[in-house]
Formats: structure tokens, C-alpha cells, sequence
């Protein structure tokens, strides 16, 4: 039964803004928030991850992981969805939600990987930040399937408030598809890779090798110093948590920031069950919480709210938010809360052979790797199917796992493999995926959660468009790295279920018809203006590129705007 | 225990032992032996292990780290359930053919025979599945190069980079990167 406070505890249980979740994009509300001034609240799942102090492997050698990274197969075995993600190891597991701590319905499958803790999955995302460009938010307009209010004009004065907080490296390209930004300087590429960027540069006109843009320290300014960030170390072993600060995170960064205004609360163990609708007023009045250990319910309110859940449990908490005036999920008049879910498609990649350069090598672990901005339908309509892919490739050269497959016993076996073996080039892509009505996730109607709360259904899945995209991507793939003077090339769709890209968007999206869409240009649901949704969730197409930098930027902007409105007094 | 097993028995401790003599402090032996497995068996692993990876100039071999244990540990507790018995039985059959061919077991062996009976088991393995012998390999690779000495003697191992350099130029003597 929920608690329902006094008077006395209805005061200590109110705020000026209450946010859901502490990811990354919760952790820049939370900054916005309390920078101007409101005492704000913060809701998290999970446990409390506190930087530096909670990163058990930070600054482990290989030989001290029990298992050498691996896991044990009892973890596997109990976990086959989330052992399926590439940063799960014995190193991080630590970080990620295993399977049976929060089920879900699988009416089609779909990996979903979650991160439920004080700094959600801004611990163990993949840090590649790249804005969206004039044509991702028009072309999706142009194929008539996104009915984005907001355009890059927009977004671009923001992308650059989060990029100088954040810490972004990269290089000024001056490229179109794939705009500049507020950059530290960039990694370098290695030798095998400047030759190749040549190379598909010069046979392809039109198309662009740049380098990554990530969110890693290369050269720390003043704020960052502030934060008490450092130089990114190239040590590549990020999903640990970073002892140098070296990448941002909602811990090393936004929450700490947050909390020396002194209007920060961070309440971790929360799990958010509804938010609370008050049909005379027309708002919200708060959110009802179940503590995750205890299982109380407590209620808590604000005059206005972020829901930062990350994309499904957004819409979970939206959906489960019944009122008499909205008795199909918060803000649903449309009916379509929850639909119109789209992900990033990974299936496609090549490997292929590099010959020559035997004298050159390269030293530390990059954080990112070359990037080809998408190159397919920009401008017009031009292949037999809709929308396009950025590409990412690097070159490498094997180390001691080239022995796993060389034949051999010995000395001069260990010899052999003891020096890097020839170079490789890998390529992968990241391809948009078009919204439709029949990708959503929606609530169970027989199964709840250890809460008490429905248990989500998934019923996500490719479609021919996507099979296309990426048959593509291969064909085009294929003759770049040939270009390249790539040999043995190879070409592989690991058919991977959606989910595993952990770039779900969309549900409660973005437009500027409110029948169409749950959210306005600021993020404001349509019919419930002091709740804002500045997650995955509020995405109304997916672009092609990493979306993390987005989703800051867009919450940053609308915390801007709900702080005017309240100035205003017109929330 | 006939006395045919007893001096293959006493041989192949006396060989772990020599090879364990300079065993430094964080080593797979420094753990508990693992359930089921005999210390014979883990002997003739660190014999096999040490065979495909021995000391060279530069570095120990994997012996020295008690890649034994390493791989007992490993198949038990990060393997399906079934790879022990695979492992067990790619032991009996070197132990077999190395009988046959040389009427010793491994352990009696000088290194060129021994691998000699391990070159061959593999080009003859490749198309079994599981391919027991690949994970002995493949733990032996993975249980020294992540090792101390492995990482930091066989190969270079730098912890806190600092930087990352995209064109080094590189002498034929120089090593891979640990990680």
C-alpha cells in the first residue's frame, strides 16, 4: 500500500523537479535542473555507484581477474540475453542487470541490456559521440516517417553546451553529413588506416573517413579540471568504471556537478511505478516509488518531472501511469505510447587482409576508431530501400590470439606469435532502422515485476527494409576495403536480435501533431506539460549515429525550457 | 598403482616440480587444486602446457606459471559441463600414442618428442568437436599470456599507456602488446 504522506511529510517528500533515472541523460536534468536553482530529485533503480570508490576492477591487471575476464559458465548459463553483449565480462558484470533480476516478455526477441545503478549505462556505453547533421532530421521528414518538430538549428547551440562539459575529441572535418563540433583534439588513426581513408577517399568521391568522435579527455580544459576529471589514459578498459575520470559519465561528471549546488537528492534503490495525475490541476503531482529493497511505496511530487528511465522503461512507467483522465498510459490520447520503437541495425560486418606495412605498429588502446558518415539517401531517395549507415572500421594487428589458430608446438611457435601478426581491417555498420507502428513494447496483463509492476512485453523486430540496408552496407563494404587493396575479405550478417545495439528510441515520441506523437518541440507531452521525456524514448527516427550526445543535448535544451516556464509561472 | 604408473607418476611431479621452482607469487598455483582433477593430471597439463609454450631466451615457459591449474580451473568453472571429460580424454590419448611410439609416457619424453606426439595429435584433431586438444592450447595461451610473466616478459605489457600512437615504427624483435 503507498504510504501517503501527511502534510508534514508531504512538504519533506516535495521538490521542485523530481527526475527518473540517473543515466546519462537524467544525470545532465539533474545538472540543468539544479544549476538553476531547483531542488531536485533523483530516482535510481539500482544501487548507488559513487566514482572512483565503486569501480572494484578499475586498476586490475589482467592477472588478477579470477577467470582472466572470462566468465564462469553458470553466469552464462543463467544469463543468456545480457551475456550476448560485448562489454560483458567478469571485469564489469558488476554493471549490467542480469537476466533474472528483471524479466520481461519476449513476444519477439529482444535483447535487452540494462544497467541499473547510480550512473545507469553512462558506466559501460560505447562513448562514440557524433552530432546528427541537417539531413538526419530532414530526410526522416522527407520519407514521411518522423514528424520531427525540432531540426539541427535547434539542437546545434546545445550540442555545443553538453560537447565543452562533456569533453568530446575529434577532428574539425568541415563535413556536412556529419557536423564539427566543440573538439578536443582527436586520436590518431594508424598507418594501415590513413592509407585506406586515402584510398576510399580518392574512389569514392562523395563519402567521407573521419576520425571518431568520442567522449574521452585528450587534452582537459578548466571544467573538466573542475570536475575532477583527468587526461583519458588509453587504457581501453572503460566498462570498469574510469579511475582517471577519463570518459564522462552521470558519476564522474554531471551528478557530482550537480550536488555541489547543494539541491541535489539522489535516492537510489526507487523503482518508479507510475507518476502521479491530478485531473483538477491537469498535471503531475509526483511519482509513486517502490523502494527495491523493502518494497514500500512512497510518493513523492514536484511541479515538474523528467523521465529519464532509458527508452522501454520510459515507456513502462509512462504506460503503467493510469489516471481517469488518461487510463491508457500518461499523455497517450494518441494510442500510440509505446509504439514506433526503432534500434540501431549491427547485423553487418567484414574482416579482410591488409598487406605490407610489416615495420609499422601502433601503442596504447584507442577509444574510437575511424568513421564513415552515412553516405546513402542524403540528399534524395535514391536505393531500393529507406534511409542509410554510418560505417566504422579500424585496422589492427593480432597479437598472442593469433596463436589460437597457428598450428604449432614450441619455441618457435612461441616466437611466432609473440610478434604481431599481419595487419587486419575489420568494418561495421550502424544502420538506421525506419519507426513502425507494429515495433512497441507494451505492459503484461497476467506477469508483474518483483515491484508489483506490469512486466513489459517486447514485440520489436527487423523488417525487409533492414535486410536491404544491410545487403548494402556488405556490397558497398566490400568494395571499399577492395579499394583499400584489402584482401580476403570476408562478409558476415551475425543476424543478432534488436536490442543487443542498446539503441532503442522512440515510444513516446516527438512531433508536432499531437495525434501522431506524445511529445512536443521541448519535450513536454503534449497533454501534460510538466512532464518532460528527454531519453531515448522521445526519439522520432533514429539517424545513424551513436545517440547518446543527442539525448544530452536534448535535455539539456528542454531543462532550459521547463526552468523559463516555471520562471514564467505558466507550469 | 603398478610400477609402471609409479615412475610416470613420480616423473611427472619431479618435472612440475622443477618447473614450478621459480614460481612467482600471483600463479594459478597459488589457488586450490580443483575438485577431480589428480595431481598427476594436472602435472602432465603444466607438461603439455609448458611443451607448447616453453622458457625461452627471454621468458619462462608456461610451467612456470602452473598453467595446470590454470586449465582445470578454467574447464571446470568456465567451460560446459562435458569439456573435463574431453580434456581427461585428450590425455589418455597422448599419453597412448606417446606409448606407442616411444614406449614412455609424456613425461619420459625429451622436448623434441614430446612435441613431436603433440604436433601430430593436433593435425589429426582438427576435426573433432568438441577439439579438446584446441582448448588445451587455447587455455594454455590464454593462462600465460595473461599471466605476470607471460604478459610482461613474453610479450610488452604497458598498464597506463598514457597516449595512443598510430605510426611506430617496429624492429622484427619487438613483441605484441599484452592487451
Amino acid at each position: 500500500m503507498a504510504n501517503h504522506p501527511t502534510t508534514q511529510g508531504a512538504r519533506e517528500h516535495t521538490y521542485d523537479a523530481i527526475v527518473i533515472g540517473s543515466g546519462i541523460s537524467g544525470g545532465w536534468a539533474a545538472k540543468e535542473l539544479c544549476e538553476a536553482g531547483l531542488r531536485t530529485l533523483v530516482l535510481e533503480r539500482g544501487r548507488d555507484v559513487q566514482h572512483l570508490k565503486d569501480y572494484p576492477t578499475a586498476l586490475n591487471n589482467p592477472w588478477d581477474l579470477p577467470h582472466r575476464g572470462r566468465l564462469p559458465h553458470t553466469t552464462v548459463r543463467d544469463n543468456p540475453i545480457v551475456q550476448r553483449c560485448y562489454a560483458f565480462d567478469e571485469a564489469t558484470e558488476h554493471f549490467f542487470v542480469k537476466d533474472a533480476e528483471h524479466p520481461y516478455v519476449q513476444e519477439k526477441r529482444f535483447d535487452w541490456i540494462r544497467g541499473y545503478q547510480v550512473g545507469g549505462k553512462s558506466l559501460i556505453w560505447a562513448r562514440q559521440t557524433q552530432r546528427w547533421s541537417r539531413f538526419d532530421f530532414e530526410g526522416a521528414v522527407r520519407d514521411g516517417i518522423a514528424d520531427w518538430p525540432i531540426g539541427y538549428d535547434d539542437l546545434a547551440p546545445w550540442y555545443s553546451h553538453v560537447e565543452k562539459f562533456v569533453g568530446i575529441s575529434g577532428n574539425r572535418d568541415g563535413v556536412e553529413t556529419l557536423p564539427d563540433g566543440e573538439f578536443l583534439p582527436p586520436w590518431e588513426m594508424n598507418d594501415v588506416e590513413q592509407h585506406a581513408r586515402g584510398k576510399i577517399m580518392a574512389a569514392f568521391p562523395g563519402r567521407s573517413v573521419v576520425q571518431g568522435r568520442c567522449a574521452h579527455l585528450t587534452e582537459p580544459q578548466p571544467v573538466h579540471l573542475e570536475q575532477g576529471r583527468g587526461k583519458c589514459q588509453a587504457r581501453n578498459l572503460c566498462y570498469r568504471g574510469c579511475p582517471f575520470g577519463g570518459y564522462f559519465s552521470s558519476n564522474s561528471a554531471t551528478l557530482p556537478w550537480a550536488a555541489r549546488t547543494g539541491k541535489l537528492t539522489v535516492r537510489p534503490h526507487s523503482v518508479v511505478e507510475s507518476i502521479l495525475h491530478s485531473d483538477a490541476s491537469g498535471r503531475a503531482s509526483g511519482v509513486r516509488v517502490v523502494d527495491a529493497q523493502t518494497k514500500q511505496a512512497t510518493e513523492f511530487f514536484a511541479r515538474v518531472i523528467f523521465v529519464n528511465a532509458a527508452c522501454l522503461n520510459t515507456n513502462l512507467i509512462l504506460l503503467n501511469s493510469k489516471s481517469r483522465r488518461f487510463p491508457a498510459g500518461l499523455g497517450n490520447d494518441s494510442g500510440l505510447l509505446g509504439r514506433y520503437v526503432a534500434f540501431h541495425n549491427y547485423r553487418g560486418s567484414l574482416r579482410a587482409e591488409a598487406e605490407g606495412f610489416a615495420d609499422s605498429y601502433y601503442s596504447g588502446r584507442r577509444p574510437t576508431q575511424p568513421m564513415m558518415p552515412n553516405f546513402r539517401n542524403v540528399r534524395k531517395q535514391e536505393t531500393d530501400f529507406q534511409r542509410g549507415y554510418m560505417v566504422f572500421f579500424s585496422a589492427s594487428r593480432p597479437g598472442w590470439t593469433q596463436g589460437n589458430s597457428t598450428p604449432g608446438v614450441g619455441a618457435a611457435f612461441k616466437e611466432k606469435i609473440t610478434r604481431p601478426g599481419p595487419w587486419g581491417i575489420s568494418m561495421m555498420m550502424q544502420g538506421e532502422t525506419v519507426p513502425r507502428k507494429e515495433n512497441h513494447g507494451r505492459l503484461s496483463t497476467d506477469r508483474v515485476d518483483a515491484w508489483g509492476v506490469p512486466q513489459l512485453v517486447t514485440s520489436i523486430d527487423y523488417h525487409d527494409n533492414d535486410v536491404k540496408l544491410m545487403r548494402d552496407f556488405l556490397q558497398q563494404g566490400e568494395e571499399m576495403l577492395a579499394a583499400a587493396g584489402a584482401k580476403k575479405i570476408t562478409k558476415n550478417d551475425d543476424k543478432r536480435a534488436p536490442g543487443l545495439d542498446i539503441h532503442e528510441m522512440g515510444g513516446a515520441r516527438m512531433g508536432r501533431d499531437p495525434k501522431v506523437s506524445l511529445l512536443n518541440r521541448w519535450n513536454q507531452l503534449h497533454s501534460c506539460p510538466n512532464v518532460f521525456v528527454t531519453d531515448g524514448a522521445c526519439m522520432a527516427s533514429t539517424g545513424t549515429q551513436n545517440p547518446s550526445l543527442t539525448f544530452m543535448a536534448i535535455t539539456a535544451r528542454a531543462a532550459d525550457h521547463a526552468v523559463d516556464e516555471l520562471k514564467r509561472g505558466s507550469l | 598403482m603398478n610400477r609402471r604408473d609409479a615412475i610416470r607418476h613420480s616423473s611427472l611431479l619431479a618435472l612440475a616440480a622443477t618447473l614450478g621452482v621459480t614460481l612467482p607469487v600471483r600463479t594459478w598455483a597459488a589457488l586450490p587444486a580443483t575438485d577431480g582433477w589428480s595431481s598427476d593430471d594436472e602435472a602432465l597439463l603444466t607438461l603439455i602446457g609448458d611443451t607448447i609454450l616453453p622458457a625461452t631466451a627471454d621468458s619462462p615457459g608456461a610451467g612456470a606459471v602452473g598453467i595446470g591449474r590454470f586449465i582445470t580451473t578454467m574447464v571446470r568453472f568456465c567451460q560446459p559441463p562435458g569439456a573435463e571429460a574431453g580434456v581427461r580424454q585428450v590425455l589418455r590419448e597422448l599419453q597412448q600414442q606417446s606409448q606407442e611410439r616411444f614406449q614412455r609416457g609424456l613425461a619420459g619424453l625429451g622436448t623434441a618428442d614430446r612435441e613431436s606426439v603433440l604436433s601430430s595429435f593436433e593435425a589429426t584433431a582438427g576435426s573433432r568437436s568438441p577439439n579438446s586438444f584446441r582448448q588445451i592450447k587455447e587455455l594454455t595461451l590464454l593462462g600465460y599470456f595473461t599471466s605476470e610473466v607471460g604478459a610482461t616478459q613474453a610479450l610488452r605489457y604497458d598498464p597506463v599507456p598514457g597516449a595512443y600512437r598510430g605510426s611506430v615504427r617496429m624492429a622484427d624483435s619487438d613483441r605484441s602488446w599484452a592487451t
